[in-house]
């Protein structure tokens, strides 16, 4: 395993810091909002959307489901993108505990996160005309541990929400002042676990065995070729021409005669594609395949070993016959090496 | 505030009625622009597939919110105090979510719940725990 740094004194001294200033909501509790959650979820519920029957409920009003409470927060796309484009022009905005903490486990080789956990308290419905504030911060953060995912490290961050009346808000007021004044409304804690990619406990699920070929009388021969670690070539044994993939008869004479050569497996990468989509499991992706032409003289369609990037039109290869079950081996071409 | 619940209504093993949707990519635009949650791996087919992933899937606070609303919709929404997930899977597109909740204790004018999302084979979703208030008998 490559060396990562040991980041734990560094991250131990951000917990318990606030990620960030206390954050407005960008807009109060609202009917427009409310409605595309519960359109969303398919909840409907009429205390969320109907005046009357909230109130029928024992409601003040409409209420806000209780889960949507972080949405009212979300700072929603504009923001990412202005960030994005931010850090794409060298202006990363830094210094907040949680950027300082996230690049500090990508340091540490944990480049992939999953959340894991959301707890979330209420303590009160939110209802219309509610604006929100929230403080965020670091509550805590584990020590490395080996998980089924891979190695990493849980982060678990807490909000705190606390609402003022909208018409509270006004410029004369920071948003710590505003909070200061506001009710607690609720708490969410959200747990994320970055992790090293590849560095899973769960082996992988066995992969299903590659397409069967259709064997028939004319192909029988290349594939028990390849099972005998041959890559067996047809030829025409009346003009000589060699021709693969194999055929009854002979693309040059005409002639139904035919036995097979054992192709020495070198030549040239003419052309080659690299199949993206749609992806079977039996293979593995990036998947590259070159058009060979042999130095026997035909071509060949095969697999090529190892990354697209690793090809170039040209390049001179070797064939190796892999064998993948009993069943089926097959020639997968490797870049010829000088020592032959 | 109203609770839906009382104490001489609800005993340790009751269950909520089954809340079941299926997940559509359209759910996931949905709730992308309701939640605030722009993430690509919801709604950008590319670029999930570009992540080695098979399709795109359901945030996980999707997942959340609709046993939320099984929730809120069995003890009502002012009497939900606590509500707590794992996210244990993924989920994905058309698959049919279920929700499963259970009274596990009463405690005075305190109920705990234990509840689940399965999709149609039965794998969780999320698992997790609330809390919900009950009112007098």
């Amino acid at each position: 395993m490559a060396d990562f740094p040991d980041h734990s004194g560094a991250l131990a001294a951000l917990v318990g810091q606030s990620s960030g200033p206390i954050e407005l909501s960008p807009d109060p509790v609202n009917t427009a909002m409310i409605r595309h959650w519960v359109e969303a979820m398919g909840d409907t519920n009429p205390v969320y959307t109907d005046h009357d029957a909230a109130v029928a409920a024992g409601y003040p009003g409409i209420v806000a489901p209780a889960t949507m409470l972080q949405a009212w927060i979300m700072r929603g796309l504009k923001h990412t993108l202005d960030l994005e484009a931010a850090r794409a022009a060298g202006n990363a905005p830094k210094g907040d505990a949680n950027s300082q903490m996230m690049a500090l486990f990508d340091e540490e080789g944990r480049t992939s996160v999953v959340a894991t956990n959301c707890d979330q308290e209420y303590f009160r419905p939110l209802v219309l005309g509610d604006r929100l504030l929230v403080k965020s911060s670091i509550e805590s953060i584990s020590d490395p541990k080996q998980t089924g995912l891979g190695h990493g490290r849980f982060a678990t961050s807490l909000m705190e929400f606390f609402a003022v009346p909208n018409d509270a808000v006004t410029k004369d007021l920071t948003n710590e002042q505003l909070a200061e004044r506001g009710a607690l409304v609720g708490t969410m804690r959200f747990r994320i676990l970055k992790f090293r990619p590849g560095t899973g406990a769960v082996a992988p699920k066995a992969k299903p065995p590659r397409p069967r070929p259709a064997i028939t009388q004319d192909n029988a021969f290349y594939f028990e070729g390849t099972l005998a670690g041959e890559l067996r070539i047809q030829r025409c044994t009346d003009c000589g021409a060699l021709r693969h993939p194999p055929l009854p008869a002979c693309g040059k004479c005409a002639s139904l005669n035919w036995d097979y050569v054992v192709s020495e497996g070198r030549g040239e990468l003419l052309s080659m594609v690299v199949n993206h989509f749609p992806q079977v499991p039996a293979f593995d992706y990036p998947l590259p395949i070159g058009l060979i032409a042999l130095d026997e003289g035909t071509r060949i369609v095969a697999n090529l070993a190892g990354e697209p990037g690793d090809w170039t039109i040209g390049d001179r290869v070797v064939a190796e016959i892999v064998r993948f079950d009993d069943e089926l081996a097959l020639p997968v071409f490797h870049h010829e090496t000088k020592e032959a | 505030m109203p609770l839906n619940l009382t104490t001489a209504t609800v005993a340790v093993g009751d269950q909520a009625p089954v809340l079941t949707h299926t997940l559509s990519r359209t759910d996931l635009v949905r709730y992308a622009g309701a939640s605030g949650d722009y993430n690509p791996m919801h709604h950008d087919e590319p670029k999930a597939v570009a992540a080695r992933q098979p399709s795109v899937f359901g945030h996980g606070m999707l997942s959340m919110g609709i046993v939320g609303t099984a929730l809120t919709h069995y003890v009502g929404v002012g009497a939900l105090q606590t509500f707590s997930v794992r996210f244990a899977r993924q989920t994905w597109p058309g698959e049919e979510l279920s929700t499963e909740i259970t009274v596990t204790a009463i405690d005075g004018n305190v109920a705990t719940l234990e509840v689940k999302l399965r999709n149609g084979d039965g794998e969780e979703k999320v698992v997790g725990q609330a809390t919900a208030l009950l009112g007098a008998a």
